[in-house]
């Protein structure tokens, strides 16, 4: 145990006691950390589990009618945790956690400590229940873990079949549609080919620092990243989508952490973890409202949830920072040209999506074409309409022109319906791979596309 | 060196230990320990304490462990820190 950690635990404790000191009558603070060893507890992978588990921990105590506040997710010396208040009774709420602790498929890993407004610890003895048992064998937890009773590997693979199965209580089937649909979304894009100036299976298209399997990587890594934003989502019930906007951006940044560190600092998905991210939170928000999971109904919650960021975001930008060299290629455009973006698009409900990627793939879907064709046709006709921030800051406003009538063009000649058309993209394919122009901003968009249509297939 | 005043070190969460240092008169060393592994590690606890206690020299004060499964490293990394921190000038 390194002095870090033990620095860490103390200042968690010491955090805690404060937050419980300053309880008001009827409440007490849980704190939730991951009742792993440090060598697994600190490692990335189990930061998304980390917080899947406590927004879980928080979806079960709000199904028993227990209000919390004052949640707080965050990484620190000693791994993940989370701290939030809630209204009940010390001894009521302990015997909850010790259900979910019990209850949830991956609740053997979790750990939920509760702590009254006189800065009391209530264990489970006070509840008058046995100590807990390791997670390897019968014994008590305590006896094992202070006495190394049990060998990493031993413990590593009990992890490894805890996990395996599906995170998700049975009541908890519409956030695992959710966040399997954005996961699949993720890879099929990534699959469908050809792809003008993108990455596809079968070219690089104009990017020479990332490939194919670069984007598995990425798809892959963040799988378990949208069912985390998809309970932040069910979590806000009854709250204003707004409030969310902050939480979720917070996990984004640790979802690009998690990308980053899988593609080896390229950036593949950036721009759809904020995208799906929040279209996932909306999905999550709907669903606890019993409302039905329609692209409308999504996307315009999405909206709501990102109220005002274009003028949030970029509001402070001044010409002095562009002069500077310290801005970002998406401030500097909106700077320079006005150019919202992804914010602006999802400020707006996804207008590109709803009124052109979604109708495009459908109508193609109907029309017999294969589902790759379909997405083709589909990424076509989002080139004409989206502003894409990665054609403007590389090709600026000529690059954007070309795009859009390139993509014109080869969707009047039938797209994919046609060999003339097919013959038309693969020619764009060529022209926007020499050019170095990459409509990213597009792909992302086929991708919240194929999230909505997969989200609505099964359960619209 | 004395305990010169109320110290701690640690937490009461599972695996951890919570160890206190409080001064008292003369230069005697008390010790208690409480845990929820005292059947099986509370010998070794209390003798892993003492050796600590010996070795730092620390006179005078009344050393309360409470005990929730830490692993012996914690154990000593706890005990140490409390008592330097029983310690040290303010």
């Amino acid at each position: 145990m390194t002095q870090t950690v033990l620095d860490a635990r103390e200042d968690r404790w010491n955090r805690r006691k404060a937050v419980a000191a300053g309880l008001g009558k009827g409440w007490a603070v849980l704190s939730f950390t991951l009742r792993l060893p440090a060598f697994l507890r600190l490692k990335r992978r189990y930061e998304s589990i980390s917080e899947l588990l406590f927004d879980d921990l928080l979806v079960f105590l709000g199904g028993k009618g227990i209000e919390s506040s004052f949640r707080e997710f965050a990484v620190h010396g000693d791994g993940p945790e989370g701290t939030c208040t809630v209204r009940a009774n010390p001894l009521e709420v302990k015997k909850l956690c010790v259900e979910f602790e019990e209850s949830h498929p991956w609740g053997a890993i979790a750990d939920v400590d509760v702590m009254d407004r006189e800065q009391n610890a209530v264990g489970r003895s006070l509840i008058g229940i046995q100590p807990r048992k390791c997670l390897v064998c019968v014994s008590p937890a305590a006896v094992c873990v202070a006495g190394r009773i049990h060998s990493e590997e031993e413990i590593k693979r009990q992890v490894d079949e805890i996990l395996s199965s599906p995170p998700f209580f049975p009541s908890e089937r519409i956030i695992r549609h959710i966040s399997e649909s954005a996961g699949t979304a993720l890879l099929l894009e990534a699959a469908a080919a050809p792809k003008p100036g993108l990455v596809d299976p079968y070219s690089r298209g104009a990017h020479d620092d990332m490939d194919y399997f670069t984007f598995l990587a990425s798809a892959s890594a963040l799988a378990p990243w949208w069912g985390v934003f998809a309970r932040k989502g069910w979590n806000s019930q009854g709250k204003s989508p707004e409030s969310l906007f902050p939480e979720l951006r917070k996990a984004g940044l640790r979802a690009e952490k998690t990308m980053f560190a899988a593609t080896r600092g390229i950036n593949t998905h950036k721009g759809l973890i904020f995208s799906l991210g929040v279209l996932c939170a909306a999905a999550g928000l709907l669903a606890a409202e019993g409302r039905p999971l329609s692209a409308e109904n999504c996307t315009s919650c999405g909206a709501s949830i990102v109220k005002n960021i274009v003028e949030k975001d970029f509001s402070g930008i001044k010409q002095s920072s562009a002069d500077a060299g310290s801005l970002t290629a998406g401030e500097k455009l909106y700077l320079t040209q006005k150019a919202t973006g992804i914010r602006g698009e999802a400020e707006q409900g996804f207008p590109s999506v709803l009124h052109a990627g979604l109708p495009e793939l459908l109508s193609g879907i109907q029309a017999g074409l294969s589902l790759n064709d379909a997405m083709i046709n589909s990424l076509l006709s989002l080139m004409l309409s989206v502003e894409d921030t990665n054609i403007l800051s590389r090709g600026g406003k000529e690059g954007e022109i070309y795009v859009r009538e390139t993509a014109k063009e080869a969707l009047s000649a039938g797209g994919m319906v046609s060999e003339k058309g097919k013959e038309a993209v693969r020619k764009m394919d060529i022209l926007f791979s020499e050019k170095k122009l990459s409509p990213g901003g597009s792909a992302d968009l086929l991708a919240v596309t194929v999230y909505l249509y997969l989200l609505t297939q099964a359960s619209g | 060196m004395k305990a010169v005043k109320n110290s701690a070190a640690g937490t009461l969460e599972s695996s951890d230990v919570l160890v206190s240092v409080i001064p008292a008169g003369g230069s005697a060393v008390s010790l208690s320990v409480d845990s929820i592994v005292m059947k099986q590690y509370g010998r070794r606890i209390r003798s892993v304490a003492e050796e600590m206690i010996g070795t730092s020299g620390l006179s005078g004060a009344s050393v309360m462990i409470q005990d929730r499964g830490a692993l012996e490293c914690t154990l000593r990394a706890r005990l140490e820190t409390a008592i330097e921190r029983s310690a040290a000038e303010k």
